[in-house]
């Protein structure tokens, strides 16, 4: 990114999944869009799973096309590793003050070969793979980044200067530093994702003491073929493991934890990562601890009975506590509801907690959209505008309106791109409806009405 | 490189290196670190292929501390997966393996 003031259509701020489609959406459109990442990389929390639910497709195989059509799409502007510092209102749209980070390499020439990562001495640990694996202070953010460029930490770097000396394009530039440059926008598509509830919410779980007791996104790295460790291990020990317990509702449905709201994709991820387990662990023995089972979309409920049916053992029961022996194998307390409600324990190799979704941005200070009690953007008609937020121009996505699954972004964010492309449409002209002739703010009101 | 490009990027380097002292010494602190660490790990595996609790037994160290090392040294070929023993992979490093 050179120019210093971008003049688009459309500002979409996040590039997950919700966000690429929106943004391609209104680019097919023929609308130009910005979209903005606070990362390296797009692709958001979905890269980095192994497979969907119900269909079990390839996460990276269905996500990575996208990413791409995002990169190569004329009339999207992608602007990675940058962050929207504040917005003012500009006439009838906005104007954006965005950073971009310094990468400390030349976008212009780095071919992203990695031979500077290969020649970095200091091993970190990954955030991509939830530190569970490693990576360099110069890397490339993961193997199906987008764009693919390295990016190096100079927080974590010796400065030995080790990559610019082998990088064969010359593409180390200590001397970078943030860049401050403008977007002026008609609307703005906020799909700023979520976060997961902390593994250490639940004290009496052990999340983040017990070095077997793991969240489900940890389990996800396990299972995908660009896995840490290449194969599902116990990151205690290395252990490949026998018994394998998740834990449901271990971030929400709880006013201990102030998330009382059902995070809704915890039961499916779970029935799912389940299933990838039966099949890359035939002989593991595999229990799913419930208060409900809710599987609420298409195919969902036939995926649950074929989990079943698979031999998956789902105990109902809420889990007290969970410790471990001296092995750190895992011991979960449990009341068994449905055997006339005997509090045993159980040991296990391996616990999954099945956390929570919470907001990932609170876009109140920088946007003027109101939040919700919950931390998500308020929706003033959830049910007839669930992308429409109290900010006219300002339209929302994907995880950032409330918790929900890959299929529900995909439809919301096709959603907001409609509502956007109205937005802008009725900006642009006045048009008949009925007698009456419209006016574009007439129109814009009604859209927000 | 030219003579003048060397003396700009050593210029560079060293006033970062200024600028940035504080993470410097940190990131220099965890490098020593790492180092003491993989000598310990290397050794350990020098004469066979090693499964993690064997490798931590060897030198001391946590298990899960051993095998994140591993998953590193695999992930930039200084390690390879030779089999398993029981429930564990086994590793060798990948200078012994191509002798």
């Amino acid at each position: 990114m050179t120019s210093n003031n971008l003049h688009v259509d459309a500002l979409v701020v996040g590039g997950g999944i919700a966000g690429m489609q929106a943004a391609l959406d209104l680019a097919d459109q023929g609308y130009r869009v910005a979209l903005v990442e606070k990362e390296a990389s797009i692709g958001g929390k979905m890269i980095a799973l192994s497979k969907v639910f119900p269909t079990l497709d390839c996460c990276s195989c269905i996500t990575t096309p996208k990413m791409s059509a995002v990169a190569h799409h004329k009339n999207i502007q992608l602007l990675t590793y940058c962050k929207v510092q504040s917005i003012n209102k500009n006439g009838s749209g906005f104007k954006a003050d965005v950073v971009k980070k310094p990468r400390y390499v030349d976008e212009t020439l780095c071919t992203g070969c990695r031979q500077c990562e290969y020649a970095c001495p200091i091993d970190l640990p990954a955030a991509f793979d939830l530190n569970l694996g490693a990576h360099r202070a110069v890397r490339v953010p993961f193997s199906t980044a987008v764009p693919q460029y390295a990016v190096l930490d100079i927080q974590n770097c010796i400065l030995c200067g080790k990559c610019e000396t082998i990088c064969p394009v010359d593409a180390i530039d200590f001397t970078q530093s943030p860049q401050e440059f403008e977007i002026e926008a008609e609307t703005i598509v906020l799909a700023s994702g979520y976060e997961l509830t902390p593994t250490d919410a639940k004290k009496e779980y052990g999340g983040g003491q017990l070095p077997n007791v793991v969240n489900a996104l940890v389990m996800e790295r396990l299972l995908a073929p660009t896995g840490p460790y290449g194969h599902v291990l116990r990151p205690g020990d290395g252990k490949e493991p026998e018994s394998i317990a998740y834990v449901q509702c271990a971030g929400s449905r709880d006013q201990s934890l102030g998330v009382e709201y059902c995070s809704r994709v915890c039961c499916m991820y779970a029935i799912k990562q389940a299933m990838l387990l039966s099949g890359a662990l035939p002989l593991a023995d595999i229990t799913i601890y419930y208060m409900d089972i809710r599987t609420f979309g298409k195919g969902y409920e036939q995926f649950y009975q074929n989990a079943q049916a698979m031999g998956i053992e789902f105990v109902k029961g809420k889990v007290a506590r969970i410790t471990e022996d001296e092995d750190h194998n895992p011991i979960v307390r449990v009341e068994l509801i449905d055997e006339g409600s005997p509090v045993v324990e159980r040991t296990h190799d391996l616990v999954v907690l099945s956390v929570g979704m919470l907001p990932g941005y609170n876009p109140q200070t920088i946007f003027g959209v109101p939040v919700a009690d919950d931390g998500f953007v308020t929706l003033p008609s959830p049910n007839i505008s669930p992308c429409v937020t109290g900010q006219p121009g300002i339209f929302v996505t994907g995880t950032a309106a409330g918790p929900m699954d890959i299929v529900d972004s995909i439809v919301l964010a096709g959603s907001a791109a409609s509502e956007a492309a109205a937005y802008l449409q009725a900006h642009r002209q006045p048009e008949l409806v009925g007698d009456l002739r419209v006016t574009a703010n007439e129109k814009k009101e009604r859209v927000h009405a | 490189m030219s003579k003048e490009d060397a003396k700009k990027r050593t210029a560079i380097l060293k006033r970062l290196r200024e600028e940035h002292k504080d993470t410097v010494a940190g990131a220099q602190a965890l490098l020593k670190e790492q180092k003491a660490i993989r000598r310990q790990i290397c050794q350990a595996m020098r004469d066979a292929p090693k499964t993690v609790p064997e490798v931590a037994e060897t030198t001391g160290l946590p298990a899960n501390q051993v095998l994140w090392h591993i998953t590193a040294m695999k992930k930039y070929d200084l390690a390879v997966e030779t089999g398993m023993c029981g429930e564990y992979y086994l590793y060798q490093l990948v200078e012994e393996e191509k002798k």
